[in-house]
């Protein structure tokens, strides 16, 4: 298994997309953490009318580092794409399987090594976030580090771009063309799936499934308050059930991913 | 190489392998024997199955029925099989954005294999310093020649080589065939497929010929080239074959003209100036395996019918297959062979 996974490791740090993807993680991250501090702090935001806006240091400082997370999981999401993605599309997947022809070896060292890919650029994400963010939250006047629910938002967020690696993982097996599952998966996971969340929260019986879409547990492991389409706060489960419910959907896509390359003929 | 396992035999062994896509048979019960110490050529036209058997002994592709086994195992259950067999499939499987040598280096990892080794084998190859380059911009021949390194990574015992003559030029043929000359005799198994008979007849010892997935020949090169003959055309025939018969040599009427079964023309020549017969055409023929390869590669559209009249008569070499005249820009067979056979190679056939 050891020398499968740093096979991945290799494979993933020997073309460009890494770097690329790193400068993009961290612009995101500090671009988004300085955008929420600023609104966040702003004389309109905490006045009257932001009902959905943090009140207490901490939860200001856990919006403010962990805005950038969803442009982070959707980073990281197209990264679980191209890893199986592109040894389709350049057949590399030929050499991989004949190196390692326990195809479940090979799929198990691309899940772990995608987890750790996650939380790298997890980390990068939280260093560009949180030296922006505490910069301009220090001169707001606010604590950056109030409690120590701070640190498990941080870890929780690394946990999350891993997680949608795997589900990107499973996408881009399950979509055979690597540009469509690129595409089909980011739009669904960028637009559709928190639209739908959205709509669904305004039905009596939606109310009850849109905790459980992905967006949504991904905003509870970080408990992240988000207004729906009518202004009120949407219910949202626990950090922990969030984690869950998320490592579950990775689960269901790396499985069926694994379960569909394992019986495909590489022609 | 894998101490745990049996003494490897370097043995290739595939029975009654059968491969369905749909209703589509792309391997048909197909049996196969390839020995070590001997480079073994897997001839076919384009669509034979030649590919996808290749990659069911590979483990890439899962049979429908029949075993393909490389020193007794299935490819899946060898430990660590780069350091069993070698294999080189396309010269198209580089991820455009990584260096050859990384490419290398990813193997390299997955198999154990040291860093170091993986730069030994782009100076063997002869591709050092372009391999530090995106494999993006390589031509043909670096490919195949990174793909030679990549299977001869592991120091395996056993070659497998999906055409791998396919884009080099001249030089690199040469370079080749010395290579893979050198392997076999250290021992190892070579399996070698092409669709071109020409590229691999004087690199092989033994050749397997398949079409529409089934086994049309196997046997050794001599075997399967049959005795030497010529083709002439007289204005007398009985008087020459009279002649010719009086020098010991073999006749039969044949498609307007005779047969006689020599590879020396002038000795034909000779005896119809002696005779004083006039001669209108003489030249060599193509050997049976020529002519066998020749008629499946011609016919690809008809290949049905074809293979199955050849595969019943297959490897009853004298009456087998229909005299065809060997084309004027027809298929890519060896020159040297069609105009004069040299000496040395059909001496070699004895």
């Amino acid at each position: 298994m050891t020398p499968a996974i740093r096979a991945e490791f290799r494979k993933f740090f020997t073309t460009r997309l890494w770097w690329g993807m790193a400068i993009a993680v961290v612009l995101s991250g500090a671009a988004f953490a300085v955008l929420f501090a600023l609104v966040f702090t702003s004389d309109i935001a905490r006045g009257p009318q932001g009902a959905a806006v943090p009140q207490t240091d901490a939860d200001l400082a856990k919006a403010v580092f962990t805005g950038g997370i969803q442009v982070g999981y959707l980073l990281t999401l197209a990264i679980g794409v191209m890893t199986i993605g592109a040894e389709y599309r350049h057949q590399t997947i030929t050499a991989t399987f004949l190196a390692v022809p326990r195809r479940g070896r090979v799929m198990g060292a691309k899940v772990l090594s995608l987890l750790v890919i996650g939380a790298f650029y997890g980390v990068l994400s939280l260093a560009g976030a949180v030296g922006a963010g505490t910069l301009v939250l220090t001169a707001k006047g606010h604590q950056p580090f109030a409690d120590s629910s701070i640190w498990r938002a941080l870890a929780l967020s690394l946990l999350i771009l891993g997680l949608w690696a795997l589900i990107g993982l499973g996408a881009g097996i399950l979509i055979p063309n690597q540009v469509a599952a690129l595409l089909i998966s980011i739009a669904v996971a960028w637009i559709v799936e928190p639209v739908l969340g959205l709509v669904l929260a305004l039905t009596d019986w939606g109310q009850n499934i849109s905790p459980y879409l992905p967006s949504r547990a991904t905003a509870a492991m970080l408990e992240s308050t988000g207004g729906g389409f009518d202004g009120q706060p949407v219910e949202q489960l626990s950090w922990w059930a969030g984690a869950l419910v998320l490592a579950a959907y990775a689960a269901v896509m790396a499985g069926l991913g694994t379960w569909r390359t394992v019986r495909r003929d590489i022609a | 190489m894998d101490p745990a396992g049996p003494e490897p035999t370097g043995r290739i062994e595939v029975r009654g392998l059968t491969k369905h896509f749909g209703s589509f048979t792309a391997v048909d019960h197909l049996d196969l024997d390839v020995e070590p110490g001997r480079i073994t050529g897997f001839l076919g036209p384009n669509g034979a199955g030649k590919t996808t058997t290749l990659r069911m002994l590979l483990g890439l592709v899962r049979p429908t029925s029949g075993t393909a086994t490389i020193d007794g195992r299935r490819y899946a259950d060898i430990h660590n099989p780069l350091t069993v067999v070698g294999s080189a499939l396309e010269a198209t499987n580089f991820h455009p954005g990584r260096t050859g040598r990384n490419h290398l280096r990813v193997q390299a990892a997955a198999s154990g294999v040291s860093d170091r080794r993986v730069d030994e084998l782009l100076e063997l190859v002869g591709i050092p310093a372009a391999a530090r380059k995106r494999a993006g911009g390589y031509s043909m021949g670096m490919r195949q020649r990174l793909g030679l390194a990549a299977a001869m990574l592991g120091d395996p015992h056993v070659l497998i080589l999906d055409e791998p003559a396919n884009g080099l030029d001249p030089e690199g043929i040469r370079w080749l065939r010395g290579f893979l000359r050198h392997l076999a005799d250290e021992g190892r198994t070579l399996l070698i497929s092409s669709h071109m008979l020409s590229e691999v007849e004087q690199t092989v010892d033994d050749v397997v010929i398949i079409a529409n997935g089934k086994r049309v020949a196997q046997g050794t090169v001599e075997e399967l080239r049959g005795e030497p003959t010529a083709f002439v055309r007289t204005s007398d025939p009985d008087r020459l074959t009279a002649a010719l018969q009086q020098r010991g040599l073999r006749v039969a009427p044949k498609a307007g003209g005779l047969q006689v079964t020599t590879e020396d023309l002038a000795v034909v020549g000779d005896v119809a100036h002696a005779s004083d017969v006039a001669i209108h055409e003489l030249r060599s023929e193509q050997t049976h395996l020529e002519e066998l390869f020749f008629n499946l590669t011609e016919t690809e559209g008809d290949r049905n019918r074809l293979s199955g009249a050849a595969h019943a008569r297959a490897g009853v070499a004298p009456d087998l297959p229909p005299p065809m005249l060997p084309p004027p820009s027809g298929p890519p067979v060896d020159p040297s062979v069609v105009a004069a056979p040299p000496a040395d190679a059909r001496e070699a056939g004895r």
